[in-house]
């Protein structure tokens, strides 16, 4: 585990660089995560994603479903990718705050 | 914790896990250290105890020293040494979680055979029974027994992504009837998938789906037993190992399917169809498939049909060890992506001799060894730069984690995709496109160009120039490599085709001389010539043109020549031309 400095805030992270504890997330922090996955700027679409994982998160505690994800969202599955080019799992869901997702990914 | 009882156990179960295989593996090795240079966490960071025979030494002195007689006559001579404390164990769990992804490159260049990666195993199986084991793979063991699936995903979910795909595949096919079946009794394709292909990353469950159903197959997916993937594998766990593949065969059974067919997934099918029916002690009656077999077959047959000018980009593919080092598939998908895409490139080394991704062996979810799986990932990062390639497309779920991880942190600008996606891609769908249309793009007649063909082989030549003639084209002929440099000089051609073995001065040289003098930078180039001749067959020699600084040629086309091919290239190189002088 290391720490790093996100948008101003000194903060742990694993090896994969994703937060470790949910609580310390923030704005400013999603910004710091997201110039580390290829989303240079968080337009309004991205954060309604963010946000709407952050909320599935701190609910049930697991990583929605793309399925979900697209859904609730409405983002289709092809602007999904556009937006996070590093995909739902290792992008969107690591500049929302979640850990690391675990198995082959 | 009680180190005594962690380690009493340990050594316990040691004794119970020595096979006759394993015994050998041990016995056998001379320390001659030909495995050190071929395993990748060697050779990116030349620490000797990266070295296999090192790593697995580690496992070797415990044997010698609990079960080997000749450790109990001559302890130090056969380096026979006892486990003391958990530290040894916490020693053991780095070297055998931290150090290896179970690649097995090593055992391949082995003249003795030992098999590494199945001492690892039995290492690993060893820790995992004290909870040695890194948390991710516990977390992925604890899902798969509980769940039936490593990513945790529920039955509701499930089925409602299933559904949700189904429609995804009506858009994309245009037909409302589509769908993907679920349960369907005695279909001829019972399919199964990785997780992530539910969870996170369906686009390549929805290329297959596309695939089954523009092939016209009667398939079906599974509303149980639906998990190719086994940590079991991974955590040396033989139980969790059965359980997952009987999973999957008991619902063949159940259903009455016919065949198998498991996803793009390397240590999934691996699992499945050579590890599983031996840790489940079944006899199964059906055969088992990857699906690249399936797609190969599907073309062969005449079923799929393709058109491979829709994927223009730069391809090159990564063999997942556990496809072609463990399972022998390594020409189906090289057959796919020839039929998929106009620029295909092979990676060097490659098939059985090619590098691990950097992520086999359940190190994906192993997040605190992270920082050295991307060190030692350089091997993998240099040898996908050296392609030039804009995408890398593999055959497996985690080599595709894997290597998207190591093209961010090396930088590499590369894409990466699964055949599927490809072949999916570039599939044509008889309903949605006309195929008139289709025929019309592909060829495009020459208005008079002139094109210099150089081959030693006369019958080439007069085969080349005669096509490119009754295409509307010019022609000019050189059988050496003096000879077609006096004609490029005195008759400027518009573009040359050039063959590689040539006696005398080869054209690697000629194409050399091309790309350095300025004047004649600017005629296109189309190498034509046999990757593996018959005389060199493990030499592809493609690498003389690809791994030299020197700027790429315009095509590049296998013998025995695909003439619809060819003539595409041609077509297209002269359109491209005719743009850039109209943009400059």
């Amino acid at each position: 585990m290391a720490k790093v400095n996100l948008g101003g805030v000194e903060i742990e992270i694993d090896e994969d660089g994703f937060i470790q504890d949910p609580n310390v997330w923030n704005e400013k922090v999603a910004e710091a995560l997201a110039s580390t996955e290829d989303v240079p700027n968080m337009t309004e679409e991205h954060w309604k994603v963010v946000k709407y994982l952050r909320e599935y998160y701190l609910k049930y505690n697991i990583a929605p479903m793309i399925r979900k994800m697209c859904k609730d969202t409405q983002v289709d599955l092809k602007h999904m990718y556009e937006l996070f080019p590093s995909g739902p799992a290792k992008g969107a869901c690591k500049i929302a705050g979640l850990p690391k997702p675990t198995g082959c990914v | 914790m009680n180190n005594t009882e962690n380690v009493q156990k340990v050594i316990e179960l040691l004794k119970k896990k020595i096979s006759r295989q394993a015994a050998i593996s041990f016995g056998v090795c001379v320390h001659c250290g030909m495995c050190t240079d071929t395993c990748h966490y060697y050779a990116a960071t030349k620490d000797p105890k990266m070295a296999p025979a090192y790593k697995v030494d580690q496992l070797r002195k415990l044997y010698k020293y609990y079960i080997d007689w000749t450790g109990r006559i001559v302890p130090g001579w056969v380096g026979a040494k006892p486990l003391k404390d958990d530290k040894d164990l916490d020693m053991l769990m780095d070297a055998l979680y931290g150090s290896c992804t179970m690649c097995r490159r090593c055992t391949l260049n082995c003249p003795m055979g030992v098999d590494t990666a199945m001492l690892v195993r039995i290492g690993r199986s060893l820790l995992t029974s004290v909870g040695k084991a890194p948390q991710g793979v516990k977390d992925v063991c604890k899902a798969q027994y509980e769940t039936g699936n490593q990513m945790a995903v529920t039955k509701e979910d499930y089925l409602e992504t299933i559904e949700w795909l189904s429609e995804e595949l009506q858009t994309a096919t245009g037909d409302r009837g589509a769908k993907i079946p679920i349960d369907k009794k005695n279909a001829n394709v019972v399919y199964t998938i990785n997780p992530r292909e539910v969870k996170y990353a369906p686009l390549s469950l929805l290329a297959a789906a596309r695939i089954f159903y523009a092939a016209g197959e009667n398939w079906t997916m599974t509303s149980e037993g639906w998990d190719n993937t086994n940590f079991g594998l991974f955590a040396g766990d033989d139980v969790l190992g059965a359980l997952m593949g009987k999973r999957q065969f008991d619902k063949v059974y159940e259903l009455g399917g016919r065949k198998l067919v498991v996803s793009e997934c390397g240590h999934g099918f691996r699992a499945t169809k050579w590890e599983a029916p031996n840790w489940a002690k079944m006899d199964l009656k059906f055969p088992i498939e990857s699906f690249l077999e399936t797609m190969t077959r599907y073309i062969k047959e005449g079923r799929i049909r393709l058109n491979s000018s829709v994927n223009k980009e730069s391809v090159t593919y990564h063999d997942p060890c556990n496809l072609a080092r463990s399972s022998g598939i390594t020409e189906e998908p090289r057959f796919l992506l020839r039929q998929s895409v106009m620029d295909y490139r092979e990676m060097y080394p490659n098939r059985a001799d090619n590098w691990c991704c950097s992520g086999g062996g359940g190190a994906m979810s192993m997040s605190e060894y992270t920082p050295r799986r991307l060190e030692v990932a350089k091997m993998k990062a240099e040898q996908l730069k050296a392609t030039g390639a804009q995408i890398v497309v593999t055959a497996c779920h985690n080599c595709v984690d894997a290597l998207s991880d190591l093209i961010k942190y090396y930088k590499l600008n590369m894409n990466v995709k699964v055949v599927s996606e490809l072949v999916s891609e570039a599939m044509i769908i008889e309903k949605r496109i006309p195929l008139k249309v289709v025929a019309a793009e592909e060829i495009i007649r020459g208005s008079g160009e002139r094109i210099l063909v150089i081959d030693d082989e006369p019958d080439i030549v007069t085969y080349l120039t005669t096509l490119f003639e009754d295409h509307g084209y010019k022609t000019l002929s050189a059988f050496s490599v003096d000879e077609a440099m006096n004609k490029i000089l005195s008759e400027h051609p518009d573009m040359i085709t050039l063959d590689i073995l040539m006696p005398g001065k080869t054209g690697i040289k000629l194409y050399h001389e091309l790309r350095s003098k300025k004047e004649l930078l600017n005629i296109p180039v189309i190498i034509i010539t046999g990757i593996n001749p018959v005389d060199y067959p493990q030499i592809d020699f493609r690498k003389f043109i690809y791994e030299r600084s020197l700027p790429h040629p315009e095509g590049f086309i296998e013998k025995p020549v695909n003439k619809e091919q060819l003539l595409i290239t041609v077509g297209k190189i002269f359109a491209h031309k005719q743009t850039a002088v109209k943009d400059a």
